[in-house]
């Protein structure tokens, strides 16, 4: 079972025929969604903002890694360089907006830098070169301790919840890191749903036959690249807002691959693959410590290789899975 | 002088791990992140063998072959399913592995720092007007010893071609009644025994503990991915490049010191790779369509 591209689920018929019902059930869903942070305690919020915050990171590794096939290790290092930037940009009293400017503009600098020669190479090549941005970031990140803080890292109030509004500050974070993280979701579902997306997976599938037939490899890989690091940087500046501080612990190699097995775990080649994978990422070594904190890391590990092992799709096609098998099992 | 020895020594434990990895490579096409800890978990078997009496010679023999216990299980009992899927997935399986490994160490031994016996004598020897212990000089010894036999035993034992076959091509290889499921098991069961050499060189120079090797795996993976990832002779002779390069820029270019010396190894793969994508050693990819 190593089908992964997705297939509609539903014949076109039936869909149309479903519609009127399925926006009902979007509109709920929206509902329940808004409706949470009012509900939920400022812990429950803040997981929850974390889990967008990854989501966002890593539905943009998904773009290089899982549609594009090339393994990063350099992750980290974007959301860091983000994370960075929005907090030099809030600390000097820059606006939310402005922020992320600053944010956006110096990762994409960065990432078409990186990816116009790393892309040139293959396989585990291009894994290892990346693992050379989180290598250097660290100890750079340490040094230039007027702009970051050094390795005490910097903490700064980044946004105050408008007094109209009458939310907490937990609140206010999660709807704003919810609104921005469903725009990025978008957008990249919009930039996958067509020409860019079918160029990558005939790189993914192979490269020279992607080249044979006319698709611009360098270029789209660069690009892949680019909106990885970008979705990086944003989330690097979500971080900022849902946390309020940075420090060099971000731009470790440890979160570069924790984001890429949270990928995988989550499934790739989908957004609800990346939110899922966050969720796993943020809400599981909390229910390990629970269970036992002497033993949190093995539990951990051994979750993970439970996943890998039953749902070689991730969480997603687990997912994907069971409601084509319930669907079935109710004849539609 | 005296940097460059220091360079050898230091490329030749990266050099025994990356050894490790491209064994790994070679038999199953796959990076294995979980070397490195598999090899941590020998070396604290190792230090239990040592706090009970063993003598050294005794506990390095028992080290390493609990090594090869331990990778050949692993890839019998987990790594073995993900043979054949998206090389992703088995990747970050070999995550998995490390993060287990890791907390099991935590929950066996503890987190605690401890501390390993030299395997040789600690009296200093000086040549050339550099100066090296035995211990750096049996390092050496020991890793080009078994690039040696590495080279002979594939080039020159039955196994060792079998094993070629296995990993060059699995299905023409079970076509020609080769067990390939065994060999793709002493593949991984000969890299983790490499591991565990690995770990027992550089335990008695740096404290035990359960994350002693992660800054080695990263020099290793440098160094297999500059040799060219399926060449030993070229992990090992990148390996001592990485080792020389670091150690001399590290002490002589201020800018770089102790923090950013991690970088140096990194950005000279990066920069030797934009001129040959296979590596120094490496062949490259062919592929019919």
């Amino acid at each position: 079972m190593t089908t992964t591209e997705r297939t509609p689920a539903v014949p076109a018929a039936l869909s149309a025929r479903a519609r009127p019902l399925r926006w009902v059930a979007y509109v709920l869903v929206a509902v329940v969604l808004l409706a949470i942070p009012q509900f939920a305690s400022p812990y429950t919020n803040l997981q929850l903002t974390l889990i967008l915050v990854y989501g966002v990171a890593i539905v943009g590794l998904d773009v290089l890694v899982g549609r594009a096939g090339q393994v990063s290790l350099g992750q980290s290092a974007f959301v860091g360089l983000g994370a960075y930037a929005a907090a030099y940009a809030f600390g000097h009293g820059w606006g939310p907006v402005a922020a992320l400017a600053l944010a956006v503009a110096l990762v994409g600098v960065v990432a078409v830098l990186v990816a116009i020669p790393a892309v040139r190479l293959r396989g585990f090549a291009f894994g290892i070169i990346t693992l050379a941005l989180p290598a250097f970031a660290v100890p750079l990140a340490n040094r230039l301790v007027d702009l970051t803080g050094g390795s005490q890292g910097v903490a700064v109030v980044a946004t105050t919840p408008p007094e109209w509004t009458g939310q907490a500050d937990d609140q206010w974070r999660l709807y704003l890191v919810g609104v921005v993280a469903a725009i990025v979701f978008w957008l990249v579902h919009n930039l996958l749903d067509g020409r860019l997306g079918r160029a990558l997976a005939a790189i993914r599938v192979n490269e020279a036959m992607a080249a044979a037939n006319g698709v611009a490899v360098h270029r789209n890989k660069v690009l892949a690249f680019t909106v990885a690091g970008l979705c990086g940087g944003v989330a690097g500046w979500l971080y900022l807002i849902a946390v309020q501080f940075v420090s060099p612990a971000i731009l470790q190699l440890n979160l570069a691959v924790s984001l890429l097995v949270a990928l995988v775990v989550g499934g790739t080649r989908s957004l609800l693959g990346a939110l899922l994978g966050a969720a796993f990422f943020v809400l599981v070594p909390n229910v390990t410590d629970n269970i036992s904190p002497g033993r949190s890391y093995l539990i951990f590990g051994i979750c993970l290789l439970v996943v890998l092992f039953f749902f070689p799709g991730g969480l997603a096609g687990a997912l994907r899975r069971l409601l084509a098998w319930t669907r079935r099992r109710i004849g539609r | 002088m005296q940097q460059i020895v220091d360079g050898i020594t230091a490329g030749s434990i990266y050099g025994a791990l990356a050894l490790a990895l491209v064994l790994v490579y070679r038999s199953t096409g796959l990076v294995n992140f979980a070397q490195g800890q598999m090899a941590v978990v020998s070396v604290y078997i190792g230090w239990s063998l040592v706090e009970i009496g063993l003598p050294v010679p005794l506990v390095v023999v028992f080290t390493l072959l609990a090594s090869l216990v331990i990778g050949a299980l692993t890839e019998r009992l987990l790594i073995r399913r993900f043979e054949g899927q998206e090389p992703l997935v088995a990747i970050v399986a070999t995550v998995a592995v490390l993060i287990c490994f890791n907390g099991l160490i935590n929950l066996v031994w503890g987190g605690s720092v401890r501390a390993f016996p030299s395997l040789f004598p600690d009296e200093v020897v000086s040549f050339l007007g550099a100066r090296a212990t035995w211990g750096d000089v049996g390092t050496v010894a020991v890793l080009v010893g078994t690039v040696g036999l590495l080279q002979l035993f594939f080039l020159r034992t039955r196994l060792g071609l079998a094993l070629r076959t296995a990993a060059d091509n699995p299905s023409s290889a079970r076509l020609l009644g080769l067990p390939v499921g065994s060999l793709l098991l002493v593949g991984w069961g000969l890299a983790a025994l490499l591991g565990g050499l690995a770990g027992c060189l550089v335990a008695p120079s740096v404290p035990l503990q359960p994350n002693m090797m992660d800054t080695i795996l990263v020099y290793a993976l440098a160094a297999a991915v500059l040799g060219g990832l399926d060449s030993p002779l070229g992990a090992v002779v990148a390996a001592w490049l990485i080792g020389i390069v670091e150690t001399v820029a590290g002490a002589n270019i201020n800018i770089i010191g102790s923090d950013l010396r991690i970088a140096v190894p990194l950005v000279l793969l990066a920069l030797i790779l934009l001129v040959r994508p296979q590596g120094l050693f490496g062949r490259r990819d062919v592929e019919r369509l």
